[in-house]
Formats: structure tokens, sequence, C-alpha cells
């Protein structure tokens, strides 16, 4: 049964006396219906059903007293109060659906293991804790090890931070490495039949090229996460340049269609701007293979750097005299020897040894 | 088998639910106008109680406990008391803290959440608000210990409800109380619910009263609806209490006519038509209506009274609402006589966040 | 001035305050004619009378509610509980009342009381009187916990608690009723609450104890002495409110820190002090600081007490663990 209390009728009054009932038990009414009328110590009022509904019970007869917040009617089916779920304060509800987030990984903390105090006194010294080795116990760090440090970073000075094309080789090197699958084929070139004055750096390009047209395979680029590539059609060479500034490698365009006339203003053009700096960004980029001449400088073999998206570099070591067989005899002949550096996760072993033959092939051919 | 004690609980009604005298009264109602004082302040009880559900519902106090239907027992246990007795009370007897000086006022801010309200401007030495049950009853043992310690005409009175005489602390503390004699009483209102637990199941004792027997203490049954019996059962406990006659006992029957505080709904657990029932028990009208028949009240005073409770209750709330609020600094006075060292950072922090 | 043992000095304090102070009150079960199970109220009731002295019906609530009651109405109790065990009882009146009647009455009214409790194991008893609360009481605002840990301590914390206008538990480690004496001169001089005391100076470590660990740290020291290690010992003496500072101050010199409690590990008050030293001291820490306390499990009967309780070799093995650290 729902149940209706009195409600209060103001001005401090406390109860009334019941006047006339205008409703029965039983009697289905509408809200508002004036239900009884009471008789307070001012007037007589009129009460109205606060709700429809049918009467089940009416407290008090004609002429009883009824009270603030006694009941007053009952009317039929459940109470409609509000369950608060307390008997003190309130316990507020939401409506918020929350279901348990699975379980991220724990993560791995590999950090560095040192107390506050061994912090605080590494920050006081200007040392970087990363460039400590720990002696203590399961790789503590101790307050002497930080004692230790900062006095080899006196003697030392400062670090230097490297920038620029400095920095983007650091880079580049890194990524190279973690990436390549190195593997070099070393061999020598005979070009004793060169006449004096060739232009070793145009012979390598043509070799180069030639190489490329015997097995297009090193002439590619690959993608790693597609483990796809693209062998290309144009050869555009990097050029691997020593600056004051560091290394730099610009790209010879399409070597494959130049000639030599053409090949030699565009790669005199190309050393030069390196040189002074003048190279614009899109001509450091996109090269399709690499030659390093840094025989120029020093250095006979070396295993230099493929650098992705490329898959070959070819690098040439000093001319030297050597003693050399001919016709089963010892001879002295000039030697430019050959490194070939491929990434063997996308060239094979055959084609680089082709490849370099070709290159071989070409090179020792007088002119 | 032999019978060592026998027991037998008396019960004491003057003015029956049609307001007849069914027993001689006593010397205190010659005096018709001072039943008039009482029949006062438990109109102003009434209105104080009204006003407060009002402010519950509009958010402006928090969780309250109505006395509704209890102000006999309120009016009757502080007339019977003398101004430097002690009082210990539930947090049902605020008809009882009114009449012994309490304001209106101090009583919206205690049930507004401030904890100024219970430092009685009136009654300094009246114990605060306990709603942990039964608690209290070993307070006003100890409290008893020492006026008679200190061989003073003084008593406490224990005001308790029918659920905490389960409580062990009850039971201890009328043991305690019967064993040394102390001038306490023990003036216990049986509202018929604990809660939503009827008195039938709070014990299989017939009576509350007869726990006293087990702790060697006088005893008696009240009509709690009818002030005279109320007040003149506090008045002869008192004075045993205060003659060295040690503690009482009274068990004062009435009716729970509210839900148990604002927050509760009775009417999931009781049902109304024996709401409306224990209504025709109204211990206001039974009053009204002895004190008409008697001469010593008329519609005109009844009308200038529900005048002046209102505009006491209504200048009251005001006064609360108009009270600035108690800043976070409150969290920290007077949690100890001096505040120790350590909790001058905490308190900073607190008033940090201001 | 007498060499006494601690429960003679609680008794010498009582004797001490009832008779500069008519409102003192002391009670409980047995304090009265028998004096005292452990003898603390030995010889009072004959002085100060029963009235003063009072023999409780066998009721814990009681007791403390009663000593709640008293002291609202102006008295002094000191009411004691006879064991530790039974102290938990206890806590709903100190909790819900004791800590709180003067802040509930805006400072209208006050609770000036003392509940003294012998506590701690090590004297074989049966199950429920070896227990360690100490951590439990010190969680509650609005009261003081002091815990002594000789004669000489017991005697001038005692009457400061007595005199302290907000309410003290006061633990007196059983095991050290008896067990030593020590010269106390009965000057009515209250000892300091709210500080630590400094037991024992030294600068290679702080060892920070209370109550029967104190005696423990202490030979301890003399043990690490031998070995060439200077411990400072740090009596706690008023865990609530807790003297951080002075514990602070001791890491800073020692670096090192090994806090002893026969409590079990889990939120001692061992935790707590190791938890302000990490939020205020961690700079001076040169290795973690060690908790040395009883196991996570309920007080072993007399057979086992001896593996239970932290001991003088588990302390000076705490104190080369931060040693070694680094």
């Amino acid at each position: 049964m729902k149940i209706f209390k009195l409600p209060d009728l103001g001005e401090g009054l406390q109860e009334a006396e019941i006047v006339k009932w205008h409703v029965k038990v039983g009697e289905e009414i509408k809200a508002d219906t004036p239900m009884v009328s009471v008789e307070t110590a001012k007037a007589v009022v009129d009460i109205p059903a606060p709700y429809p509904g049918r009467i089940a019970k009416l407290y008090g007869k004609v002429g009883d007293i009824a009270h603030i917040g006694a009941p007053l009617v009952g009317f039929e089916g459940e109470s409609d109060a509000r369950d608060a779920g307390t008997v003190v304060g309130v316990v507020e509800v939401g409506q918020k659906v929350v279901s348990d987030a699975p379980a991220a990984p724990a993560p791995v903390t590999a950090g560095i293991k040192a107390t506050p105090a061994v912090r605080a006194l590494a920050r006081k010294l200007n040392v970087d804790l990363a460039m400590v080795t720990p002696t203590g116990v399961d790789g503590l760090l101790t307050a002497a090890d930080v004692q230790r440090a900062a006095r080899i970073l006196a003697e030392t000075g400062p670090i230097e931070m490297i920038r620029g094309v400095r920095r983007s080789m650091a880079q580049n090197m890194e990524l190279a490495t973690a990436e390549v699958a190195s593997a070099t084929i070393m061999d020598d070139a005979d070009i004793d039949s060169w006449p004096a004055g060739t232009h070793t750096m145009l012979r390598l390009i043509r070799a180069l090229v030639a190489g490329c047209r015997a097995e297009p395979a090193l002439n590619a680029w690959y993608d790693s996460e597609k483990i796809g590539r693209w062998v290309m059609k144009r050869i555009d060479i990097g050029i691997a340049v020593d600056t004051p500034d560091g290394l730099l490698v610009p790209v010879l365009r399409s070597c494959g269609e130049r000639d030599a006339t053409s090949l030699k203003s565009a790669l005199e053009k190309l050393i030069a701007d390196a040189r002074a700096r003048k190279v614009p960004p899109e001509e450091l980029r996109a090269n399709t293979i690499t030659l390093s001449n840094y025989g120029s400088i020093a250095g006979r073999y070396a295993s230099p750097v493929v650098l992705p998206p490329t898959v070959a570099i070819l690098g040439a070591g000093r001319i030297t005299k050597q003693v050399v067989v001919v016709d089963d005899r010892p001879a002295v002949h000039r030697m430019l020897p050959l490194s070939l550096t491929f990434d063997h996760r996308v060239v094979t072993g055959g084609e680089a040894g082709r490849f370099l033959n070709a290159v071989i092939a070409d090179l020792q051919r007088a002119t | 088998m032999s019978v060592v004690a026998r027991f037998e609980i008396r019960y004491s009604q003057f003015l029956d639910p049609r307001s007849k005298v069914v027993a001689p009264l006593p010397e205190f109602t010659r005096k018709t106008e001072d039943l008039a004082k009482l029949y006062r302040w438990m109109v102003l009880m009434r209105a104080y109680d009204a006003k407060a559900i009002a402010l519950q519902r509009t958010g402006q106090i928090n969780t309250f406990a109505s006395l509704l239907g209890h102000e006999a027992i309120n009016a009757g246990i502080a007339s019977a008391m003398a101004k430097d007795d002690v009082f210990l009370m539930t947090y049902r007897e605020n008809g009882v803290q009114l009449m012994r000086g309490v304001t209106l006022k101090e009583l919206f801010l205690y049930w507004g959440g401030d904890e100024r309200g219970s430092d009685y401007a009136g009654p300094r030495g009246d114990f605060p608000i306990c709603i942990t049950i039964a608690a209290h009853a070993a307070h006003a043992v100890g409290a008893a210990y020492a006026m008679k310690l200190r061989r003073e005409p003084r008593a406490a009175v224990c005001a308790l409800g029918d659920g905490a005489t389960s409580k062990g602390d009850f039971y201890e503390a009328i043991n305690a109380a019967g064993a040394w004699k102390l001038p306490v009483v023990f003036a216990l209102t049986n509202n018929q619910w604990a809660i939503s637990v009827p008195r039938a199941k709070q014990s299989a004792a017939q009576t509350l009263a007869q726990k006293a027997i087990a702790a060697g203490i006088e005893c008696l049954q009240v009509d709690g609806n009818d002030v005279i019996a109320v007040r003149h059962a506090m008045d002869e406990a008192l004075e045993r209490a205060r003659s060295g006659g040690g503690p009482t006992l009274i068990e004062m029957l009435t009716y729970r006519l509210s839900d148990h505080t604002t927050a509760d709904d009775a009417t999931r657990y009781r049902n109304p038509d024996e709401v409306a029932e224990a209504w025709k028990r109204d211990p206001i009208v039974r009053l009204r209506t002895y004190l008409l028949a008697a001469g010593a009240w008329n519609k005109a005073a009844e009308d200038a009274l529900l005048k002046d409770c209102n505009e006491q209750v209504q200048a009251a709330a005001q006064a609360y609402l108009d009270t600035p609020p108690p800043t976070a600094k409150q969290m920290f006075d007077h949690l100890y006589a001096q505040l120790p060292a350590v909790l001058h950072k905490q308190r900073a922090a607190a008033l940090g966040d201001d | 001035m007498a060499q006494i043992t601690l429960v003679e000095a609680v008794n010498l304090a009582l004797k001490r305050e009832m008779e500069r102070d008519p409102a003192v009150v002391v009670l409980g079960e047995d304090v009265g004619v028998d004096g005292g199970v452990f003898r603390a109220t030995l010889g009072l009731i004959e002085r100060f009378g029963p009235e003063r002295v009072i023999d409780t019906p066998l009721a814990e609530a009681l007791i403390t509610g009663m000593a709640i009651g008293m002291a609202v109405e102006g008295l002094k109790p000191v009411a004691e509980i006879q064991f530790s065990g039974f102290g938990y009882t206890t806590i709903d009146q100190v909790v819900n009342h004791a800590g709180r009647m003067r802040h509930r009455t805006q400072g209208r009214l006050s609770c000036p009381l003392v509940l003294r409790m012998p506590c701690g194991a090590g004297i074989h008893a049966p199950e429920h009187h070896s227990e360690s609360p100490e951590a439990m009481f010190a969680h509650v605002p609005g009261i003081r916990v002091v815990y002594p840990s000789s004669p000489r301590r017991a005697y001038g914390l005692l009457l400061a608690a007595i005199r302290d206008p907000d309410p003290v538990v006061f633990l007196e480690p059983t095991r050290l009723y008896r067990l030593f004496k020590e010269e106390v001169a009965d000057d009515g001089e209250a000892l300091p609450l709210d500080a630590c005391h400094t037991a024992r100076e030294g600068s290679d470590v702080t060892v920070a104890a209370w109550g029967a660990m104190v005696h423990e740290s202490l030979a301890a020291a003399d043990a690490l002495a031998e070995q060439g290690v200077s411990a400072e010992v740090l009596d706690v003496e008023t865990l609530k409110p807790l003297d951080l500072d002075t514990l602070l101050a001791s890491v800073a010199k020692t670096g090192r820190c090994v806090i002893v409690t026969e409590a079990a590990r889990t939120c001692s008050f061992a935790s707590e002090i190791a938890a302000g030293l990490a939020e205020e001291g961690l700079l001076s820490l040169l290795a973690p600081v060690q908790r040395v306390t009883g196991y996570d499990v309920v007080v072993p009967l007399p057979r086992l007490e001896r593996h239970y309780m932290p001991d003088k070799g588990r302390i000076v093995a705490a104190v080369k663990k931060t040693l070694a650290f680094g």
C-alpha cells in the first residue's frame, strides 16, 4: 500500500480535525482530487490527492485529529518511495558500468640502481648516472662510483654534442647496422693497362654501371617490413664525399644514360658543391647504389656500410703497385682493390660475385 | 527445589489515552500552570522536529533523527532534573536538551554537521550526543561515581533506547551502578523499534525494566505517552539517587511515530495501520485534552503558542543558515588541549587547501 | 633515592600523584585489595581508601567508559586493564569517545584519563597475555600513546601522563616489570611527553625502539661496540604524537636506521617511522631502513616465544645489513 501522510499545513500547525471525507475505499481517483477537508486553528483546508490511484484505506473518521506526518490515506499498489539504501547520510547512486581492463603486461624495469643519496650526489657533481659503471652488489651504483666518474669527467672535459652532418651519419649508420645483413666480397682489378691521367672516379662510375647492367639486383631498394624490393631502372649513384663537416653522399643521377663528358662535369660540380655545402637536400637522397672511393685517402679493403633502402655499396681502395702473376711469372702491376658489401637479405652471393666480375671486367679495360 | 527470589514489575500511568485520570495525581500536578509549561515545551519540541525534517528535505541539514511521539518522555525527564545534574543522551532526546538550555540554533548546527553545535552555551556539563549505542551508559557510571566520591547531591541521567538494552555496555553499566549504589537514573525509551527490529525480536525478556533485577537495582515501567507518569517516576528516581538509595531503571513505553532517521523508510518493515493506531496515543493531544478539561488551556493560548513556536523555530533556522560554515581549521582545533607540534604541518597543509 | 623495578616505579608514581592531586583515582580489576595482579597498585587502597582505589567488576568496556565519565566530570582516573589482550575490548570506548570528547564538544568537555595496560611478550604466559597493541592505539586521533622502557622513565612518564589534559594510553612492558632495577628519585618530576629520548649516543647507525625492545637494543649496541660499530639507541617513548624530528636528526648523523618492535610486522609502528624517514629523511639514508619485528603470526605460546621475539642477535644482524649496503 502506498501511504500518503498529512503534509505540512504551514505556520507551525501540527494537526487538524477531519471534517469530511470526499472519497471512499475502493474509489479510483485522479491526481489533485480533493480527498478530505480538515479544519485547522485557522481554516478548513482541502487535501488533494498527490497522485492518481485506487483508495485502499482511510485513516481516521470525521471528528478525529489528523496529525502532520501521520498516515492519512492508503492507496493501492507498491510504495514508490525510492529506497535510499541507508539509514544515515546519502549513498550516491551511479549508472556507470565498469569492467576489469585486461591486465597490461608487466613493464620490464631495467633502471639504474642507486640510492637517493647517491643520485643526489650525482646531480651535485653533474655526473650522468648512465655513464657510470656500478661496482656495488647486484649492479648497485655506489657513491664511490659516482665520485670516480666525476674525477674522470674532470679530466676529459665536457662532452661534445654531435650535430649536423655528423649527427646524421651517426643516426643513419646505427639504423643501417641494426637492419642490414652485411656480407662483403673483396677482389682486385688489374688496371695496369690504364693510360696516364685516367680519371679513376669516372672509370669507377662506368664500371659500377656495368655491374648494375650485369646484375640489376644490386641496384635496388629493399623494404624490410613488406619483404619486397624495387629493382631500379635508373642508376643513381650516391658518391661518398669526405668534407670538413663530415661524410656527405650526394647523388649523381642517371649514370647509365650519360656520356663521359656529362658525367665528368656533373661529378666535378657535385664534389665542389658538396665541399661548399651547397648540395640541395633532395640531391642527398634517393640513390640506388653507393660508391665509396675511400682509397683516395687510405686503405685497401674495407667492409663499408650499406645504407638502406639501397642494397649494395662498392668500395674502392688505394691503387698500389703489387706483385702479381702474369702468364705464370711474377710482374709488377698497378692494382685497384675493390670491396663490395651487399645486403644478403635481398642479394645473393652469386649475384654479388657476378656483379663484381662485371665491375672488374670493365675496370680492366684500358679505356 | 525452593524459590530463592521472585520479581515483579510495576507499571505507572496517570492519564489514559483518552486523558482520563486513572490514578491519584502526584503533588506537582496541583499547579496546572506548571503542567501547561510542560505542554508548551512539548509543542515547541514538535515544531522544532518538523522544521528539522523540512530542513533535511531541502538539503540544509544532514541526516536527522526525529523525536516525534517522544515529547512526554523528553519533557518528563528534563523537568525532573536539576540544573547541575548531568544528562547523557543518545540522539533522540533533543527535547531534553532544549529544556536544559541548549538552543534551537545549536541543535540545527549539530544536525547540520558542525561540531560547534555540541559546545552548549547553556548546560556546560551535559554530555554530547552519543551515536554509538549504550557506550554512554558507562560514561554515566563514571560521572555518577565522581559525584558520589565528592559527596555532591547531584545525579547522572542516562537516556537509552530499547535496542541499547541488548548491548554489553548497558549490562556492564547497570551492574556497576548497582554494585556501587551510584546516583544514576537510566531513562529507557522503549519506542518499540530499533531501526527495523521490533521490540519482540530484540529480547525474550517480558519487560526491559526487569533487566534491572539482574543488576540488583530498582526499576519500573511507565506509560511514556503520559508526561505525568514520566515526570513522577523521574522525581522518585532522582530523589532515590540523591539520597544515596542508588540507581533506577525506568522503562518508558511509547512508539516511534517517525522513521528511524530521515534516510530510513519505515514502510519497508512496519505496518502503517500500526502507526496510525499509535498516533491515537499522541502525548501532546493527551495532555492538551486534560488541560482543556481542567480549564488550564484554551484555543487562544493554543493559537498564541503555535505562533510563538513557529517564530522561534523559523528564527533559529535562519540563524543557523546565516552561520558561516566552519573552516578546515575546526578539524584541528580542540583535538588536544594544545595541538602537538607534529600536527602543525598537517594543519598548515589542510588550511592551504581551503 | 631507591633502586627499584619498573613496576615499583609505576607504583611510586601513582602514590606520588594521588598524594598530590585528590582528583586522581585508580580503578580496574583486582587493583584494590590485591594491589593489582602485577602489584602495580600495591599499598594504594590502604593509603587512599576504597573510594579512590576501586575494585571494578570484570568489565573492560565499563572500566574504560567509566573512566571517560569520571574524567569528563573532573576526576583524573588512572584505569588499569589487566592484560593487553583484554585491551582490545577498550578500543571502542577509546576510539569512539575518549579521543573525541574534546573535539566533539569543541573544547567544552575534556577527557584527562590514563589507561594503563601491561603488554609485550616474554613472560611465558598463556594466550592473550603477550600482545603488542601500540600501533592500533597510535592510529587513533586525539589520544597519546606512551610506552616506557625503564623504571626511571616509567616513573616520570606516568606522572606526565596523569597530568596531561588529554587521554593517554600508557603501555607497560610486562617483561621488564622486574627484570632490572634503577635509581629513581621520588621527586614528583614529570618527564617530557611527545619527545624521543636518546638512550645511548652513537654515530654509525640509529636503532629506534620502545618498551622491552629498548633493553634488547642496548644489549645489541654493546655487542656492536665490541665490533667497532657505534650504535645510537633512541627510545621513542611517546609513539603518538611521534617526535620524528629527533629520529631525523639522528639518521642525518648516522645515515642508517634499524627500527625494533616486538609487534607483528604489518602496519607495526615501525612501519610508521620508516614511512616518516622515507618522506623526510631520504637524502640522509645510505641504506634502506630495516625493521626488526615480530612475524605476522599470532604471538605464540611459551614454547615458541623465543623464536618470535626480536632479540639482540636479530638487531645486530639488521644493523650489519645496513652497514653492508654500500
